[in-house]
């Protein structure tokens, strides 16, 4: 080899990726080259320094502990679900691997450690009426999370839904053969909003509508999934999370989560219309 | 009474049963450092790790015993720092750089543009430090991947998703950027600028 050495073949010596073969040329010319002898030994120093000064930040002395923790109430969790849904419920890590990798959120460990300090109370008042309530809500705490995740996740990715269309008539049989439920559009929507298209999308690993909405410049995802086994129906409590508005309500064997930034009652008003064209 | 998933062992019939707490908490001081270069500040950067470790552990099913637990979960890292509100802009700066890399910049603007670094500039872990602050999201990434968690460079392409060629030359890069950073800082620049 009398070329010298390029940076890439440099960066390979000091990390130690070079093969057999190519270690013994290099070798051979570095023995005879002073200069890239001299890079070849920057690049090895320069690898070392930033070795050590990358090692820069210490884990606060309680973060372990509070990770241990926080994975056993992770387990309870998955406990509490298992004993309130029974065998034939999926395991709610399965599910909650499917959707990864979503959005992650700063804020949302508040809402996290309220809805695990009510899981956690509930395994202890299991099976009282009392405590089927706390799961339910921790249930929708984790709800909540998860469709404002994907709202945002795809704002972010500013792609085009899966179907493009403000024709209900068209949106509505996309979802044939691909959701094991059917749904109804309304057909008189609030002033100043359109039906965008929709996605196919997975909430707790069911196959879920994602109805895409604007009203005005706002988004809307309003999420449509088969109403779970045993769930009244009823409105769901309206939450904020990190900014977005979030509500629905099950009826008629469906449940539907709307999520966006546009003002509550304006959303509400796109909810009802929703939640009145499932009666028709 | 059947163990929890995540405790569950990872390498089903294998002589050692590693749990999940077995090979995700001794990863938790490397996770934290990458972390916090990455996120710049201790609340995000526990956020961020706290939310890999869950991740991970409800993921923990799906992964393959016998594989890279290290790549597997620094990739969850990085997946979910990508997702994060600071981490979307470092998205957009990826692709940017990616595109950068493949029709602006010649691969002779990375090759031995050396300033020959001496050892006094080496040594000096301030000025290091303060170079790789200024390093982008995707070339810091890739540095702190190779010499601070030692990973051969296909697993550094594993964890980012990326062919061999960009880790390789990201790390060309990066590298390139640190030594010009130390160069332009070093007392006899700074004089002959002054």
């Amino acid at each position: 080899m009398s070329e010298h050495l390029g940076a890439t073949m440099l960066n390979a010596l000091a990390d130690g990726e070079l093969s057999a073969e190519e270690l013994a040329r290099v070798n051979e010319h570095l023995a005879a080259c002073p200069q890239c002898t001299t890079s070849a030994l920057e690049a090895s120093l320069l690898k070392g320094a930033t070795a050590r000064a990358g090692q820069r930040y210490a884990p606060p002395a309680d973060l372990r502990e509070r990770m241990v923790r926080r994975m056993a109430q992770e387990a309870a969790i998955a406990q509490s679900w298992s004993r309130q849904n029974g065998a034939a419920q999926e395991e709610p890590e399965n599910a909650a691997a499917q959707v990864e990798p979503r959005r992650w959120g700063f804020g949302s460990w508040g809402l996290a450690a309220a809805a695990l300090l009510l899981v956690y109370a509930s395994i202890f008042l299991l099976p009282h009426r009392g405590g089927r309530d706390l799961v339910a809500a921790a249930d929708y705490s984790a709800l909540v999370t998860e469709v404002s995740d994907q709202h945002i996740a795809m704002l972010a990715a500013n792609a085009p839904p899966e179907v493009i269309s403000t024709d209900r008539h068209t949106v509505k049989p996309w979802f044939q053969g691909r959701i094991p439920f059917s749904f109804n559009l309304p057909q008189n929507l609030p002033e100043d909003t359109t039906l965008d298209g929709a996605n196919l999308t997975y909430l707790r690993n069911q196959p879920t509508a994602q109805l895409l909405y604007s009203i005005g410049k706002h988004r809307v995802s309003v999420f449509v999934r088969e109403q779970a086994a045993g769930t009244a129906d009823d409105a769901m409590s309206p939450a904020d999370y990190q900014g977005f508005h979030v509500m629905g309500f099950r009826a008629g064997g469906l449940e539907a989560v709307a999520v966006s930034d546009v003002e509550e009652a304006r959303l509400a008003d796109l909810v009802a219309r929703i939640k009145t064209a499932q009666a028709k | 009474m059947a163990l929890l998933p995540w405790k569950r062992a990872a390498e089903i019939g294998g002589p050692q049963t590693a749990t999940f707490e077995d090979l995700a908490l001794p990863l938790l001081p490397s996770l934290y450092n990458v972390a916090m270069w990455l996120a710049r500040n201790s609340a995000d950067a526990e956020d961020l790790v706290q939310e890999t470790f869950l991740k991970a552990l409800r993921g923990f099913s799906g992964f393959e015993p016998g594989t890279n637990f290290k790549a597997w979960i620094f990739r969850i890292l990085r997946n979910t720092y990508l997702t994060s509100r600071s981490g979307l802009a470092a998205m957009r700066t990826v692709a940017l750089e990616e595109e950068l890399e493949e029709h602006a910049v010649p691969e002779s603007a990375i090759e031995r543009q050396t300033p020959e670094l001496n050892l006094m500039r080496l040594s000096d872990k301030a000025s290091l430090e303060a170079a790789m602050e200024k390093l982008s999201a995707p070339l810091l990434e890739v540095i702190l991947l190779c010499d601070v968690e030692e990973m051969k460079y296909r697993e550094i392409a594993s964890v980012l998703d990326v062919p061999l060629g960009t880790v390789m030359s990201r790390i060309a890069r990066g590298r390139a950027a640190l030594r010009g950073m130390l160069a332009a800082n070093a007392p006899g620049e700074r004089e002959a600028r002054s």
